[in-house]
């Protein structure tokens, strides 16, 4: 593949994939500033081995192939500066500016409790559950994304789910 | 999945899609990164220009890997049909004097 055709494919692929990244960085290291520099890293970093992954990927969906380098990248940031999210998502801020006037008359007080609750599960468990309601993505890309089998796959989003709603629930009944 | 909670009936995972609802990047990043993947993709075909002129400077990289030394032979062998030639004229010319 000559290097016009790859970047014409780079660049199709970074339109398609930039919200998913974003929102999967954002999710993930729970504040805007940090969510552009690993959205910049990823893409930059993409870029670089962008070749091979073509090469390598039979064809199949290179989605997971992005999703599994900003995971990389979050863990390296978390690595480096020995530290959690340096803020929990701001349930006020984020409910402002990723939902609709209506979903928030309809239910804030329980969108903010489910985001509270995602932001206390493990590391794995939560990374899942954004990949699969953020993304949108099938155990299948999960699975690729996380470098895991589809069964393990399947266990962890169901262990994830049932652990969201222990804590949401025991958060209503201390509210 | 239907339980009882916040006094109403919920699905967890449709409260889940609108919880985790993906989230726009903002219009400055989306240019800022385009602008630093294009002078990555200018950069690095600078950069393959750049090699190939010098490269093509050095006669070792004119023809690469296995052919290099059947266009050796080809070379040569031209070269030394001309020099041929060449001698054939000069005894020629030589002769004529």
């Amino acid at each position: 593949m000559d290097k016009a055709t790859l970047d014409r494919e780079f660049s199709d692929l970074y339109r398609a994939h930039l919200k998913d990244v974003y929102s999967y960085a954002y999710y993930r290291v729970g504040n805007h500033h940090d969510a552009e520099d690993l959205t910049e890293q990823t893409f930059l970093q993409a870029y670089r081995h962008f070749e091979r992954a073509v090469a390598e990927s039979d064809g199949r969906p290179l989605r997971p192939w992005l999703i599994r380098i900003a995971h990389n990248l979050a863990a390296n940031l978390y690595r480096d500066r020995s530290r959690k999210p340096q803020t929990p998502i701001d349930d006020t801020q984020h409910l402002r500016t990723v939902h609709t006037t209506e979903d928030l008359v309809e239910g804030r007080d329980e969108l903010a409790r489910i985001l509270e609750g995602v932001q206390q599960l493990p590391d794995d468990r939560r990374e899942a559950l954004i990949m699969r309601f953020a993304l949108g993505m099938d155990n299948r890309e999960i699975a690729r994304a996380m470098g895991r089998t589809d069964g393990a796959t399947k266990v962890l989003i169901h262990r994830a789910i049932k652990q969201l709603e222990q804590i949401v629930q025991t958060q209503g009944a201390a509210a | 999945m239907a339980e009882t909670l916040f006094g109403s009936e919920f699905d967890l995972e449709a409260l889940l899609q609108r919880a985790l609802a993906p989230v726009d990047p903002p219009e400055n990043l989306s240019k800022h990164l385009e602008q630093t993947l294009t002078s990555i993709a200018d950069l690095a075909e600078q950069e393959l220009e750049s090699w190939e002129l010098s490269a093509m400077r050095d006669p070792k990289n004119w023809i690469p890997g296995i052919t290099r030394p059947v266009a050796a032979a080809a070379i040569g062998g031209v070269a030394g049909a001309a020099l041929v030639v060449l001698q054939v004229r000069g005894r020629l010319r030589a002769a004529q004097r």
